[in-house]
């Protein structure tokens, strides 16, 4: 702030960052060129690479991390062009049920074998990357309930819209992290029905 | 013996870390960093800061004025919008084609800080009018019609809670007439005012305008001043 600024060049600089008038490349080379005249410090530099390097962490376990059945059903849906009325036409599943589904609300147990099969055949889901999934969704909504209470007891938010919200993200982020095993029963109870499906198919 | 090996002491800048990143820095290619990027490697962080932060900051404080502050905010937020979006850029002609999409980046938010400030200080009110009072390079009339032009600008953004799309097309309408009288000028005069405002050397100018970095530099304010006389003439366009 302490040179001297002429109003003109500031007319430019903005006609420039509107796009108006271009330099054809020249000012990016020019950067390039240039010495950088600012210092910063280094523990500035370190908070910075910092962020970067969680934001990465993020993006990538954001692209790595197993699709739910719900995630799977919306994109796919998306995908299509499709609303969920159509599906559920198509499919003879109840709206409440499958929105409960398109959100994880609901295990994939608790739909029919006859709707799993339609659903199949409409969506041309391959059979194991449907038991993955099943798989998957299952262990979430049977965790969520105890992910919600643990977390309540250390969440101090008063909003409680930003509670739902901050709690609703943690469990998710609990369930990417997490590999817990279900108990014996509930485990027994997956294998029967994705069995099930199996000789569904065939 | 023993002794002797552990009162040793090695020299604190050869087992400083930030020694050897520096060095390494300095053979590292775009390519390389966007696919340290790409596969999620942390190190294509610590070479992305060391590479653009500072620069970027020059640019930001000492180009655009934008206070330090702010400047770090910028900085961090456009080196962060690189993190997030790496994966859907993609080297189509060289090296070079990474810089010149983080720079797009950079003018991008450049912009909407300077639309900020429009919308809540005003662009002329953060400006050093000391410095050219006592320069008299400019008349007040002259000074008038920039002003008019600026105080325009602002005035289509809007306040910053308006719709942030018209307010776009409205803001590049006002700075049309810039471009209009731009084109009256002769072709080395408009790169030289481009160019000198984003202050590039004149030595860079004068390889594209065929005249000496000298000449340049007597003929700066002269052309300054005729791009103003055109733009007064355009002034009823403006109001």
């Amino acid at each position: 702030m302490n040179t001297k600024r002429d109003t003109i060049d500031l007319l430019l600089q903005v006609a420039f960052l509107e796009g108006k008038i271009t330099t054809h490349g020249l000012y990016e080379q020019t950067v390039l060129k240039r010495k950088p005249l600012v210092r910063s410090a280094d523990a500035v530099k370190a908070a910075l690479s910092q962020r970067l390097e969680a934001a990465l962490l993020s993006n990538r376990s954001k692209a790595t991390s197993p699709l739910t059945l719900g995630a799977f059903l919306r994109r796919l849906r998306e995908h299509q062009s499709l609303r969920p009325q159509d599906v559920i036409s198509r499919t003879g599943i109840s709206s409440n049920i499958y929105k409960m589904l398109e959100h994880d609300r609901i295990s994939p147990l608790k739909i029919s074998l006859k709707s799993w099969k339609a659903m199949r055949q409409f969506f041309q889901i391959p059979l194991d990357a449907l038991e993955d999934m099943i798989r998957r969704t299952h262990q979430l909504v049977f965790f969520r309930a105890s992910f919600r209470t643990t977390l309540a007891r250390y969440d101090t938010r008063k909003n409680k819209k930003m509670k739902a919200a901050t709690l609703e993200k943690a469990a998710e982020e609990l369930f990417v992290r997490a590999t817990l095993p279900l108990p014996q029963k509930e485990q027994e109870k997956l294998n029967a029905f994705l069995k099930a499906l199996a000789e569904e198919k065939a | 013996m023993g002794f002797f090996i552990a009162s040793i002491q090695i020299p604190p800048a050869v087992t400083d870390f930030r020694y050897f990143s520096y060095r390494r820095m300095a053979r590292f290619s775009n390519q390389q960093i966007v696919r340290e990027l790409k596969e999620g490697d942390r190190l294509g962080c610590r070479h992305l800061v060391d590479l653009y932060q500072e620069r970027l900051l020059g640019e930001a404080t000492r180009v655009f004025r934008v206070p330090r502050l702010d400047a770090e905010e910028l900085v961090s937020d456009v080196l962060l919008a690189v993190i997030n979006k790496i994966n859907t850029f993609e080297f189509k002609r060289s090296d070079g084609d990474f810089h010149y999409w983080l720079m797009t980046i950079f003018r991008n938010r450049v912009r909407d800080f300077m639309r900020h400030r429009a919308q809540t200080d005003g662009l002329w009110e953060n400006f050093d009018e000391a410095a050219l009072e006592d320069d008299e390079t400019y008349s007040a009339t002259e000074r008038e019609v920039v002003r008019s032009i600026l105080r325009n600008y602002e005035e289509s953004l809007g306040s910053p809670e308006e719709n942030e799309g018209s307010a776009k097309s409205s803001a590049r309408g006002a700075l049309e007439v810039i471009a209009e009288v731009l084109d009256q000028l002769e072709t080395w005069e408009r790169v030289l005012l481009r160019c000198r405002a984003l202050e590039i050397p004149y030595e860079d100018i004068a390889r594209y305008t065929g005249k000496t970095a000298k000449q340049l530099k007597v003929y700066h304010a002269r052309v300054k001043k005729k791009f103003l006389n055109l733009l007064g003439r355009q002034t009823p366009k403006v109001q």
